[in-house]
């Protein structure tokens, strides 16, 4: 786990190194006057310096706590992050258990009901969503709910919501950052029902695009799983078609879908780039978005390696589910 | 004697992608009451087919075409018995794995390698005892017979088991069964049905059935998990046991002690009647009483072992054991020319033509029917009509 976090540290690091130290200083400078100065930036921040003083410096510093100054949101890093952050867990909180529960749903009927009517539709829907660009679909929704029927708007709350929240701290207490959450927490109905409201669109987009490959690993999961030998000897024992499917075709078809669940877990996070972009919601993506563009060197990294951790842990979080249900690989 | 089961003219095919595959063309034979009866032929010639028709487990694309099967599971019992491809789906199911049993071939693959060996047996308890064990549960068993062991249940669903016993397809009891925490309601039928499972495993000699209850299959050898296979299908006490290929796959010796123990079986009346399918001439002479020479989804030659394996009528069965290596074997071992047909495109007649010494004109053409050529021997070939 450590090795794999040093691992994207090292690399990420190397990726931004190849800028040349002239190029990051311009980063720092923001007025003409400074341009000039550069020279002495990168003398000051030792940016020429050698690679692996300049990563130990990093990294030193990162341990500390300390993930650097970030211009792009005028606020060290770490609480830039930390701002930014819930919105995104926030849409991801909704969006992840629909698509595992409900690709591994349509999955299960899918296989189950090979080559009827329903495995065809369900086939059909996930190869269009995954086919459909991510930005494409997004802005298809936006123009159909928001701009035609005024459904579900863009961003992550109303500006009135946001106005009643900087002008009511002390009634509106902000627990977590996450509007619905928050909004439950301070038996505030009417911020829940405008942040579920905002979250329609971004929800169903990701959704969309992510269960495709859920549902299609799924549904070949399960078509393998029923001409295997036990299905034979389940019936030839006398047990009925709907448990067959249930306990025993299922349960085995799950282990590779989990593998698969575990791993959208953390396209889904860094997915939500696009998603949020788009829907211009103030989250990890676009803040990422934004760093990237104007080369500001400590979110990038500050994030790369944020999703590296949540890619590990996803991971950790996978073996242990797999040990739950294969006692194949249980250690003793 | 009666028959147990009484096979006729049964047709299944196989629609698959190249082809409409015949992989049984008219297949006719019975099992007597109380006697083993073997299967025999190579690989590809429908033996296991034939088994899972009976059952009506055909794999998809594989469907049952024609013919009857004529099952009665009471020896004094002078009826015809019931046609079992005109009963429906519900009562095959209640069949299955009670009154007609099944072995198989390849214990590695039989058993589901996520669940215990305990829960696996105790479905054939939960699916066909059901209501003895909750009779037990609830303290109702009128017959005085210690059929299951007396496992306690929480006594808060004690009102559920009364409801499942007297109405099991009740409202109720569908709801609660999708309910979390609460769908496992009758936990107490499992435990009692793996508590029984261990004695099962015991009186097939296993050790420690106990423990082994709470194993995977994968914690087991090969031939223990072939018991385990075995126990599942006598969980029952089944009238008919279908053993397909029960031994094929083991070491010699364990499958010696296979062999032995169905004998044993037997011997105690545990089972009445063996339906043994094997690609072995020599367990079929060892423990059965008549036998079935099959070969491309044709019956050729049905009789007593005695009869078929010292008088062999058919030109196949006689290629066949020849094809057997003796212990004194003179000259090379005869081998059959020839492959076996494509099942998509048989050859017409008899299936054998092509590869028969004494193949005559009409063998290309018209399918030869049985013939009795002795007492309790049949043999479809046209050198005997």
């Amino acid at each position: 786990m450590v090795v794999v976090l040093f691992g994207v540290s090292v690399l990420m690091f190397s990726i931004l190194m190849s800028f040349s130290p002239e190029r990051r200083a311009v980063a720092y400078a923001t007025s003409a006057k400074q341009i000039k100065e550069i020279p002495i930036l990168v003398a000051k921040y030792g940016l020429d310096d050698p690679y692996h003083i300049q990563y130990i410096r990093w990294i030193t510093q990162i341990f500390k706590g300390n993930f650097g100054y970030s211009t792009v949101a005028s606020s060290p890093t770490l609480d830039a992050i930390i701002k930014y952050l819930p919105t995104t867990i926030e849409l991801n909180l909704f969006s992840m258990p629909i698509i595992i529960t409900l690709g591994i749903w349509l999955g299960t009927i899918a296989g189950i009901h090979r080559d009827t009517f329903i495995d065809h539709t369900t086939r059909i829907a996930a190869i269009v969503g995954w086919s459909l660009p991510t930005f494409l679909f997004a802005l298809i929704l936006l123009m159909i709910f928001y701009s035609q029927f005024q459904l579900f708007p863009p961003e992550v709350i109303s500006d009135h919501i946001d106005d009643f929240i900087s002008d009511n701290p002390d009634k509106f207490i902000q627990y977590t950052g996450m509007y619905v959450i928050d909004g439950l927490l301070n038996r505030n109905f009417e911020v829940v029902a405008d942040a579920l409201k905002h979250l329609v669109l971004p929800v169903v987009t990701q959704v969309t695009v992510v269960i495709a490959i859920l549902v299609r690993v799924m549904r070949s999961s399960m078509l393998e799983e029923i001409s295997k030998d036990y299905v034979i000897t389940a019936k030839a024992k006398g047990v009925d078609i709907n448990t067959i499917h249930q306990k025993h075709v299922k349960k085995n078809a799950l282990l590779p879908a989990i593998t698969i669940s575990g791993w959208l877990v953390c396209l889904s996070i860094e997915g939500s780039v696009t998603v949020e972009f788009i829907f211009n919601r103030a989250g990890l993506g676009l803040l990422l978005v934004k760093a990237a563009t104007q080369l500001d060197i400590p979110v990038v990294l500050a994030i790369s390696l944020l999703l590296g951790l949540i890619y590990v842990v996803a991971n950790l979080i996978i073996d242990v589910l797999y040990a739950v249900i294969d006692p194949r690989i249980r250690l003793n | 004697m009666t028959h147990i089961l009484d096979i006729k003219d049964l047709v299944t095919n196989f629609y698959t992608y190249e082809g409409v595959v015949k992989a049984l063309n008219k297949v006719s034979f019975h099992v007597n009451h109380g006697s083993t009866f073997g299967l025999v032929g190579e690989s590809g010639c429908g033996k296991s087919v034939t088994v899972r028709s009976i059952m009506q487990i055909v794999q998809s694309p594989g469907v049952i075409e024609g013919g009857e099967i004529h099952f009665s599971p009471d020896s004094d019992n002078g009826e015809t018995g019931i046609d079992l491809l005109k009963q429906t789906e519900r009562f095959m199911q209640d069949l299955r794995g009670n009154k007609i049993s099944m072995i198989f071939q390849e214990p590695n693959a039989a058993l589901n390698p996520i669940m215990t060996i305990g829960e696996q047996i105790a479905e054939s308890y939960v699916f066909h005892r059901k209501n003895q064990i909750i009779e037990k549960i609830l303290g109702l068993d009128r017959t005085g017979e210690n059929l299951f062991p007396k496992v306690s249940a929480n006594p808060l669903f004690l009102p559920l088991y009364h409801l499942a016993l007297h109405r099991p397809d009740a409202f109720l009891l569908e709801l609660i069964k999708k309910v979390p925490f609460l769908r496992n309601w009758d936990r107490a039928v499992l435990h009692t049905a793996i508590e029984k499972s261990v004695e099962l495993l015991a009186t097939l000699g296993i050790p420690n059935p106990d423990k082994i209850v709470h194993q995977y299959p994968h914690n087991l050898s090969g031939g223990m998990k072939q018991r385990v296979v075995i126990a599942i299908a006598l969980a029952s006490e089944p009238v008919l046991l279908i053993a397909d290929e029960a031994t094929s796959n083991l070491d010699v010796t364990v499958q010696a002690q296979i062999l032995d123990l169905l004998k044993d079986l037997k011997k105690k009346n545990i089972i009445s009647s063996i339906l043994l399918i094997t690609h072995d001439l020599g367990v079929v002479n060892e423990t059965c009483d008549r036998v079935g020479v099959m070969y491309a989804g044709n019956l050729c030659e049905v009789g007593k072992v005695t009869d078929l394996f010292e008088n062999p009528k058919h030109p196949y069965t006689k290629a066949l054991l020849d094809s057997v290596p003796k212990i004194r074997q003179i000259g090379d071992l005869k081998s059959i020319a020839g492959n076996v047909p494509n099942l998509v495109n048989p050859p017409l007649g008899c299936r054998f033509h092509p590869r028969c010494g004494h193949a005559m004109a009409k063998c290309k053409e018209v399918f030869p029917e049985m013939t009795i050529v002795d007492d309790d021997h049949e043999v479809a070939c046209y050198l005997y009509h």
